[in-house]
């Protein structure tokens, strides 16, 4: 239990690293598809609401949580809240962890085809359905795994040097390469004739959508999607962070710097699409013809970034070199995010006992032996991302559980407005904690569960690719591993003692 | 672009990047003060 803890060097070296953990693939590959999807523009104003009615607040929570109890998530559940609420981390941290391996999975195709541009066999699709046929042909074969393997071993290796060594280092390198790569594809996305159909489209608001509660969950699931708030990660980092760390001012950071990085992304995309199309076809089919291509969702949602982009970047100059560089900056989005993970799972083995050199053999070959089902099959792929994807809104409830079991006032006074800070947050944190979130989450999971009953017929079928049953069946099985496993988790990470220092005075 | 994508373009990108610089400029000169760690 008693690892000589090292720490970020400074100030920057978490920021880095937790801006690394929150930019990753849903910046690039999903948020360009569902802004689009939701006709543009006015999808801006829930997903920016929702950054500070959900994300910022559950960041600011997770940062607290590391650092008070300096233990991953099952620790650091069971030391605040109490021994019987281990659990709870240790859902939280079994959901990441099966998003895990079907994300290892995606960083091997983003790889991939970093390498086919590289080599020029990107440029070959010209068409959507050759282009098509080739990714499902790669995303079902042996290579799919060899490029799983490769990509949970890079993730292994990075953690395997160390937080500094390793994860600051890693993210030292690849957050400024990749902000870099999506400056230089936005502003080639941007000078290319017809670009300006892309701005208009992404910046014009249909104020009559906002209406629609469904854009509001839209912009509710893709912010927690893409900051990863809820998902456990940064209270993982946040274990190693200096006593003195200003909580409210890097939570903002990182949640504004993870929209910035998303804005770039569309920028480099969603103009690229309707350049293409208003160049090639009469304006009054154009736009229809560059909606359904940036809204294409293709098999397991990979339609727009695996299916179209290569095609299209192949229709401009010097398309082979900037299809290399998107593919690169996804690739580097990708590995931020897994590495952080890596570093979850890692982090948990740790306060169970392990050595860190035994911990991440056994992450990587769990993770790899997941993530192979997926790596083979589409369907398996949509699934796990089906009922790990939506399971990310219980584990975010599950944070504002504790936070109400804690105690909203000692959540401001012992976890978050500590010397360091140079913003604090008020009383009125309290409301957004204990009654904004908390109903975000059940109105959400609400919304969710009644349409679901019109995904399809067999809405009950647990082995159905996307229904409300798998969903629950899954679930209940997560929850149900972990109740079981409680007393002992409990016992291996906080010791035997039956009430530990921080929780008296608590729920116990 | 209309006149209203173009103030809505302004407005979100300038919101959002402009935040994250101004909190990055924050961090930069808070870290120059030594005494604070």
């Amino acid at each position: 239990m008693a690892e000589g803890r090292e720490q970020f060097t400074s100030r920057w070296g978490l920021i880095i690293a937790a801006l690394g953990m929150a930019v990753g693939t849903g910046n690039v590959w999903r948020f360009p598809r569902i802004y689009a999807t939701n006709e543009g523009g006015a999808f801006l104003i829930p997903w920016l609401f929702f950054l500070f009615a959900w994300s910022i607040p559950l960041l600011i929570l997770e940062i607290g949580m590391g650092k008070k109890s300096r233990m991953g998530l099952v620790g650091a559940f069971g030391k605040l809240v109490g021994r019987r609420s281990s659990w709870m981390g240790g859902f939280v941290a079994l959901v990441t962890t099966l998003i895990t391996f079907y994300y290892s999975v995606v960083m091997g195709w983003c790889l991939r085809y970093f390498l086919a541009a590289l080599s020029g066999d990107l440029s070959r699709f010209t068409d959507a359905g050759a282009s098509q046929q080739a990714f499902e042909s790669f995303a079902t074969n042996g290579w799919a795994v060899f490029f799983h393997f490769f990509a949970i071993g890079i993730g292994a290796w990075v953690v395997h040097r160390g937080v500094v060594k390793g994860i600051e280092r890693a993210n030292r390198i690849l957050i400024p390469t990749l902000a870099l790569l999506l400056l230089v594809a936005a502003v080639r996305a941007l000078t290319l004739p017809g670009a300006e159909k892309g701005l208009q489209f992404m910046f014009h608001i249909e104020w009559s959508r906002l209406a629609d509660y469904r854009l509001w969950l839209e912009g509710l699931t893709q912010s927690a999607w893409s900051t990863g708030a809820g998902w456990g990660l940064l209270l993982t980092y946040a274990v190693y962070t200096r006593e003195r760390e200003d909580i409210v001012r890097n939570s903002l950071m990182i949640g504004l710097g993870n929209n910035s990085m998303s804005l770039l992304a569309a920028l480099a995309v969603l103009p690229t699409v309707f350049a293409y199309f208003y160049s090639t076809l009469p304006p009054e089919v154009a736009y229809q013809r560059a909606f359904d291509v940036a809204t294409f969702s293709g098999p397991a949602s990979t339609g727009l970034t695996f299916v179209w982009i290569p095609i299209l970047f192949s229709k401009f100059p010097f398309g082979q070199f900037f299809s290399a560089i998107f593919f690169l900056a996804l690739t580097a989005a990708a590995l931020s995010s897994l590495i952080a993970m890596v570093e979850l799972i890692t982090r948990i083995l740790i306060d169970l006992g392990m050595t860190r050199s035994r911990a991440i053999i056994a992450v990587f070959s769990v993770v790899f032996l997941g993530g192979v089902p997926s790596a083979l099959s589409l369907n398996f792929f949509a699934n796990q991302d089906w009922a790990w994807g939506l399971g990310l809104m219980v584990s975010g409830g599950l944070f504002a559980v504790a936070a109400i079991r804690f105690g909203l006032n000692r959540v401001r006074a012992e976890l978050i407005n500590l010397p360091g800070n140079e913003l604090n947050v008020g009383p009125w944190f309290n409301g957004v904690l204990g009654i904004l979130v908390p109903m975000e989450f059940l109105v959400m999971l609400t919304w969710w569960i009644v349409q679901s009953f019109g995904f399809t017929e067999a809405w009950w079928n647990p082995f159905s690719t996307f229904s409300l049953g798998t969903c629950l069946f899954q679930w209940a099985l997560a929850a149900i591993l972990m109740l079981s496993l409680n007393n002992w988790m409990a016992n291996r990470t906080l010791g035997t003692g039956r009430v530990n220092q921080l929780s008296q005075g608590g729920i116990q | 672009m209309t006149l209203d994508s173009v103030i809505t373009m302004i407005v979100i990108l300038g919101g959002v990047w402009g935040g994250f610089a101004i909190l990055i400029v924050s961090v930069v000169r808070r870290e120059r003060r030594p005494s604070d760690y």
